[in-house]
Formats: C-alpha cells, sequence, structure tokens
C-alpha cells in the first residue's frame, strides 16, 4: 500500500510537472461552453433592426403634415423609423451621400388641398444603393396616407371649420359659429372610439406555462445544459491522456524497471488506474465549480453531482485501462482513443443535444458515458437523483476493470 | 548446490518461437565478483539479464540467490538492483525526486533513503544539478543518475545492461569506477558489454557467450591461456570456405590452426609471425582472393575471435 501511495504521488506531481497540456484540456471546454452560450442565448428583447433612417421635408407646414410628423414621432413608430426634418435641398444632398434609405416630400398647400378634396400626393424618394429599408419606407407611408384619407372623408364637414380656422385670424374667429361644428366632431370622435380603442389590432405574445416550470430559459440554464457535455468530453481527453502512462512506460523501459522493484504487478496496475480515477475527479470539480463561478451555473445538488462525477471518472480510467490493454503502444492508442472519444461526445450528445437527433442516434447514444452522465446532470438539476446513469457507469466500469486488470498483468511481463 | 554462491544459474533456457536465446545457460557468481559478460548481437545478454530482473517469464532452469529461488521471494528484489538498458526514469522529475521515488519503492527508511541518495549524487557527480529536471541533463548525466538509482538500496547482486553505451568517455570512466567501487565493496556485479577495453579495465571475470551459452569464462590471464600463445590472423576476401581450407590443409604442421571459419572470413592461428609469409604464398597460389589481412597479438579480442569467429562489432 505503501508503494501504491507512493506511486499515485508522484504520478500526480509528474503531471503537475508540466500544466501546460492540462490547463488547456480545462480551458477549452470552458471557452467552447462560453461561445455557445453566447451564440445561442436567449435575448431579454426581442432582436430588433436598427431604426430606419428618414429624411421628411414639410413644405406644408400645416395640420395634415403636423399629423404626419406626429404619427412617424409615435412610440412604436419610433423604433422602426428615425426621421430627420430638413429642406428640399439639404435633403438631396443626404440622399446622395446615403445618409438616409429614402425622402419623403410633403407638398405645399397639402392640409388646404385635402380639404378641398383635391388629389393630393406625398413624394417618396428611395435610396438606389438600398434594397429593402427604401421599400418599407413606401409601404408604410402609404399605410399612413390611407388613413389620413379616411379620417378626412369622416370628418369633412368639420375641416371646413379648421379650414376657416387656418384662413382668418384668431382675434375674428366667433365661437358661437364654431360651437355646432366642434360638438359635430365630438360626437363623431366618441363613436369612433368604439372602434378605434384600443386602437386597431393588438398582438397578444402569448408563452407556454407548464405548473412549476420556468416562463424563461435563463443563460446560467443554458450554461447547464451545455455544460455537463463538455466535462465529459473534456474529461474523456484528460483522463486518456493520464492513463497513456500505461503504454508510454511499457515502450521506454520504465516499467520493466518498475517491475524489478519490489513493488507487485497489480500494486502497479492499480495505482495507474486510481491514479486516473482521482486525476478525472479532480478535472470534475474543477469544471464544477469554474462553471458555477464563471457561468453561474445552478447544478442542483452538490453531492449527487459529486456521485455522477466519480462514477464517470471510474468508468473512463477502467475504459482506458482496458482499451490500452489491447494496444502496444502510445501511437495505436493516439490514433484510436481520439476518435472513439469524438464519436462518444457525438453520439452522446455533447456535441448536439440528444433530443435533436434521430432516434437511432439517440439509441447509439446510450452506449456512450457522455449520455449517461448529461442525462444524469439534467436529473440533477431537475432535483432528482441520477440513480439510472450512476448504475450504467458504475457497472460497466466495473466491466471493464475486470476484463483490464489481468489483460495489463499479462502484457506487463511481454 | 554450493551455499556459498551468491548466484547460481543452471540450464536456464528460453526461445523465442524456434529462436533460442538461452540454451542450458548455466553461472556462479560469489560476493564482490565483477563479471563482464561479452557477447555479440544476439547472444542472449540482454535475455539474460531480463530473465534475471523477474521481467521475462516463460523460460526453463533454475536461478538460486542467497541459497533461495530467485522468482519466488519477491522480498528477494531488496537485494537486487538493476541499471536496465533504457534511461528508465522520469524526465519531468529532478535527479533527487527520482533517487527518492526509486529508492522508496524499497524497503528502506526514509532517512536513510535520503542519506544514501545525497550520497550517491555525489558519487556520480550530478549533487549540484540534484535539484533540476533530469530532462536538462546530457546523456552521459542521465547514465550515471540512471546506474545510481541501481545502486539506492545497496544491493549484493547488480545487474548492468551495457551501462556506458552512447557516451562520452568522462561519463564512461566515472560509471566504470563506480562499478569497481561497488565491487570492491562486496556487491557481486553482472554487466554487458560491447567493449572489450571496459572488460579488461573493470571485471575480475569475463565470459564469453554467444548462441544463448557460456563460450569461455574465466580471467582475462586464463582466457589468454585458453588460445595458448598464438597470434590471430584474421582474413577476408571472396572465397569459399572449401578452397581456403584446401589452401593451407597442410600447414597444420607449421603451426597454423583454423581457428573459425565462414566464407569470406576466416580466423587462423599462428604459431610464429615469421608463418604468416608462407601462409600468404599458399593462398595467392591456390587463386584465393583476398581483400583484407589482420594480425592480432593474443589478447581479449583474439580471445573473443577465438571462441565466437566474429569480431565484437560484427
Amino acid at each position: 500500500m505503501r508503494r501504491l501511495l507512493l506511486l499515485l504521488l508522484t504520478d500526480t506531481r509528474r503531471h503537475l510537472k508540466s500544466p501546460l497540456a492540462l490547463m488547456i484540456y480545462i480551458a477549452i471546454p470552458l471557452f467552447l461552453t462560453g461561445i455557445i452560450g453566447l451564440v445561442f442565448a436567449p435575448r431579454s428583447e426581442e432582436s430588433q433592426l436598427p431604426p430606419i433612417n428618414i429624411l421628411l421635408v414639410d413644405n406644408d407646414k400645416f395640420l395634415a403634415s403636423r399629423f404626419l410628423m406626429g404619427a412617424m414621432d409615435s412610440d412604436p413608430v419610433k423604433k422602426m423609423f428615425r426621421v430627420t426634418l430638413t429642406d428640399g435641398n439639404d435633403g438631396e444632398r443626404k440622399m446622395k451621400n446615403g445618409k438616409a434609405s429614402a425622402m419623403v416630400i410633403i407638398p405645399k398647400g397639402f392640409t388646404v388641398d385635402i380639404i378641398d378634396g383635391k388629389d393630393v400626393s406625398l413624394t417618396v424618394v428611395k435610396n438606389p444603393s438600398e434594397q429593402f429599408l427604401p421599400n418599407i419606407v413606401e409601404e408604410f407611408m402609404k399605410t399612413l396616407s390611407v388613413m389620413l384619407s379616411g379620417a378626412v372623408q369622416a370628418f369633412h364637414e368639420e375641416a371646413q371649420g379648421i379650414r376657416f380656422i387656418s384662413e382668418n385670424p384668431l382675434e375674428t374667429l366667433s365661437w358661437k359659429d364654431l360651437g355646432p361644428q366642434l360638438e359635430s366632431a365630438q360626437k363623431k370622435f366618441i363613436a369612433a372610439g368604439k372602434y378605434l380603442s384600443p386602437l386597431f389590432i393588438r398582438l397578444e405574445k402569448e408563452k407556454a406555462e407548464a405548473k412549476g416550470a420556468k416562463v424563461q430559459l435563463t443563460m446560467s440554464d443554458l450554461f447547464g445544459i451545455i455544460f455537463p457535455g463538455m466535462i465529459i468530453m473534456f474529461l474523456l481527453f484528460i483522463v486518456n491522456n493520464r492513463m497513456g502512462d500505461l503504454l508510454s512506460e511499457r515502450e521506454d523501459g520504465k516499467l520493466r524497471r518498475l517491475l524489478t522493484t519490489p513493488i507487485a504487478t497489480w500494486e502497479l496496475i492499480f495505482a495507474r488506474i486510481l491514479g486516473g480515477w482521482i486525476w478525472g475527479m479532480g478535472i470534475v470539480l474543477i469544471m464544477v465549480t469554474t462553471g458555477s463561478l464563471l457561468f453561474r451555473i445552478h447544478w442542483g445538488s452538490i453531492p449527487s453531482l459529486l456521485l455522477l462525477g466519480l462514477a464517470a471518472s471510474f468508468w473512463t480510467a477502467s475504459f482506458f485501462a482496458f482499451l490500452f490493454s489491447l494496444l502496444k503502444n502510445r501511437n495505436q492508442a493516439g490514433a484510436i482513443s481520439s476518435p472513439i472519444i469524438l464519436v462518444f461526445s457525438v453520439f452522446g450528445g455533447s456535441m448536439l443535444p440528444p433530443a435533436s437527433m434521430p432516434k437511432a442516434f439517440q439509441t447509439i447514444g446510450f452506449l456512450t458515458p457522455n449520455r449517461w452522465f448529461i442525462d444524469g446532470a439534467s436529473r440533477i438539476r431537475d432535483g432528482l437523483f441520477p440513480l439510472p446513469s450512476l448504475m450504467v457507469l458504475i457497472l460497466s466500469g466495473l466491466l471493464f476493470l475486470a476484463l483490464a486488470v489481468p489483460a495489463l498483468k499479462r502484457r506487463s511481463l511481454v | 548446490m554450493d551455499s556459498q554462491k551468491l548466484l547460481q544459474i543452471q540450464n536456464l533456457s528460453k526461445s523465442y518461437g524456434e529462436a533460442p536465446a538461452l540454451d542450458r545457460f548455466s553461472l556462479d557468481m560469489e560476493r564482490g565478483e565483477v563479471l563482464g559478460l561479452l557477447g555479440p548481437n544476439g547472444a542472449g545478454k540482454t535475455t539474460l539479464i531480463s530473465i534475471l530482473s523477474g521481467t521475462l517469464p516463460g523460460f526453463s532452469g533454475s536461478v538460486t540467490f542467497q541459497g533461495k529461488n530467485l522468482f519466488s521471494d519477491r522480498s528477494l528484489k531488496n537485494r537486487l538492483g538493476i541499471v536496465p538498458q533504457d534511461m528508465a526514469f522520469y524526465e519531468e522529475l529532478s535527479a533527487m525526486d527520482n533517487l527518492l521515488f526509486w529508492g522508496g519503492l524499497y524497503d528502506i527508511s526514509r532517512s536513510e533513503l535520503k542519506r544514501k541518495a545525497e550520497e550517491l549524487l555525489k558519487s556520480v557527480e550530478l549533487s549540484d544539478r540534484a535539484k533540476e529536471p533530469v530532462k536538462r541533463f546530457s546523456g552521459g548525466m542521465k547514465r550515471r543518475l540512471n546506474v545510481a538509482i541501481g545502486l539506492l538500496h545497496s544491493p549484493d547482486l547488480l545487474l548492468l545492461d551495457e551501462p556506458t553505451v552512447g557516451i562520452d568517455v568522462q561519463a564512461k570512466v566515472s560509471i566504470l569506477e563506480i562499478i569497481k567501487r561497488v565491487g570492491r565493496e562486496g556487491t557481486a556485479v553482472i554487466f554487458t558489454t560491447h567493449q572489450l577495453a571496459e572488460v579488461e579495465e573493470t571485471c575480475s571475470r569475463i565470459a564469453i557467450m554467444d548462441h544463448g551459452r557460456i563460450l569461455a569464462q574465466g580471467t582475462l590471464d586464463e582466457l589468454i591461456k585458453t588460445i595458448g600463445e598464438k597470434v590471430i590472423v584474421r582474413v577476408e576476401g571472396e572465397f569459399s570456405l572449401s578452397s581456403f581450407s584446401e589452401a593451407i590443409g597442410s600447414l597444420a604442421d607449421d603451426g597454423v590452426e583454423l581457428i573459425s571459419a565462414a566464407d569470406d572470413i576466416v580466423s587462423l592461428g599462428v604459431d610464429d609471425t615469421d608463418r604468416i609469409p608462407k601462409v600468404m604464398e599458399r593462398l595467392f597460389s591456390n587463386n584465393v582472393q583476398i581483400s583484407d589481412l589482420k594480425i592480432h597479438s593474443p589478447n581479449l579480442e583474439t580471445v573473443f575471435l577465438r571462441f565466437t569467429g566474429k569480431s565484437l562489432r560484427d
């Protein structure tokens, strides 16, 4: 036992003496999780296009033009359009310089012509260098024109009073003459209000709300889904690297020298497997802690998570001990183990969410430690104990261990 | 069985498939003996060291060490020191850490181990680099550390497999000095090498082996006496063995002896160098094409040639 501990401690010290590979292996999953999380993160506000720049040339400067400008200054429209008031010359210059998507020109006498029932037109000058935004402006102006035409027809009689007001000085106006027109306008507004209030159509957005479920996925939830897949994938890489000692020591003669010492072969093999296991558990601890600090991941029950980490590390160490008992050297291991880890990761859900994969792939995924670790972590997040994952990882790990020990014992003497 | 002997190897045989590596190999060793094991490549030297180290199974015969079966009592490994041909230590660790690790695998107290490690580092001239990672060491320094690791637990039998291969003269001298010193201190040493000069200088006994067997053994003087005082003439050329034998067939009475022979290379033992012109004349008259001729006075190389028929470089 003393020799086994000495081997364990020395191996750990040795691997910590050249920590660059380990640090890279730990940094990569953190980096990948951060990138994936940021790309697929839910937004707190709906995504918006930047407002479309419109130049407005008001040659009318009376009621209708103010109506149009007021409409464009309303809150919902302001999110879509940024309207800049300008004159004709300045507007043309800005359009030539590409400063706006479109320029809307309200002609002189626009209000009076509307009141008189004459045909009127608004001019929309579109920026030829832009494809879609000028068309949006054009469509919006058409809608405004329709609304304005409707309003003029509904308030035709009252509009005459307005024209009267506009054409005469305020001190000459008689409120007695205007009274009936104002009263009529008031009645029409009240009647229209039945139909126009609430204004037009209100868009209701509904969210599916299951009892007890969260209303919205947060960033930390998303990281909590992505990160376990990364942990198990890089756990496989890191333990594979550490267990490679089994092969490299056989190649460079250290194993032969170890076997000339009083250490028993079984102690040597168990020291290697135990070393891989403890090393893996250390990696899981570092990643879980970093995930909590960096991504604010809520893991659920930490004791359950540690148990899952222990089981996954045990599985990984046993699996690579078994795999390396079949191989001759590190070159073979390099050619075989990395593809195996990648296949595990693809089918097991480290790279794609299992639910997004075809049924057959999902079934294959259950043959990988990745799938069981990810499922286990998910159960823990949901407040459940990850019994199925623990059972599968421990039992299959024991099977690999039982196969690995005699095979390694046999090979270490050849 | 002689209970005085530290090591007794009897009829040790090992084959790789059909090819025998050791063929009923037998050897005895006493305390303080330094045995140089000489043999051409493939003679079975490394196979012997591997079996004695306990890392090569599947052999027959017996090995008794300190009166016990070497392979049935694991505690005997505490009395056995191995210096493999490979630089078998951890390059990431310092020389001191390596010594403490490898020594820690034996039954030595921590304080004794520390003392012994410091003493060995001093004797292999690595004290000033003791805390440096070994990967920064030169080849010679690594070889010296490799030897030091094998001596940490003060073994009764030290096995060294070509400990001086590929190093500079200074490091070689240092290692040979260590071997001589541990021999003087009572440790039995077996070391394999291709360098005849090392064996001549270091060993109290020399064993020449080929094809898995010991062909001759003894002190240098004893070995030279086994081939007499003859001068060895080594002839190379394009000839068949039969034509060569026919050419010198009648020279036996003139003190010329065929020591070893193969197509293209023949070694002759000649009583007197005056006989060499006569040998050459006979060969030329029989149209034996000769490309090279070497004359050796009796020494370890001639002994080696005499028994193996090969130069050690072959």
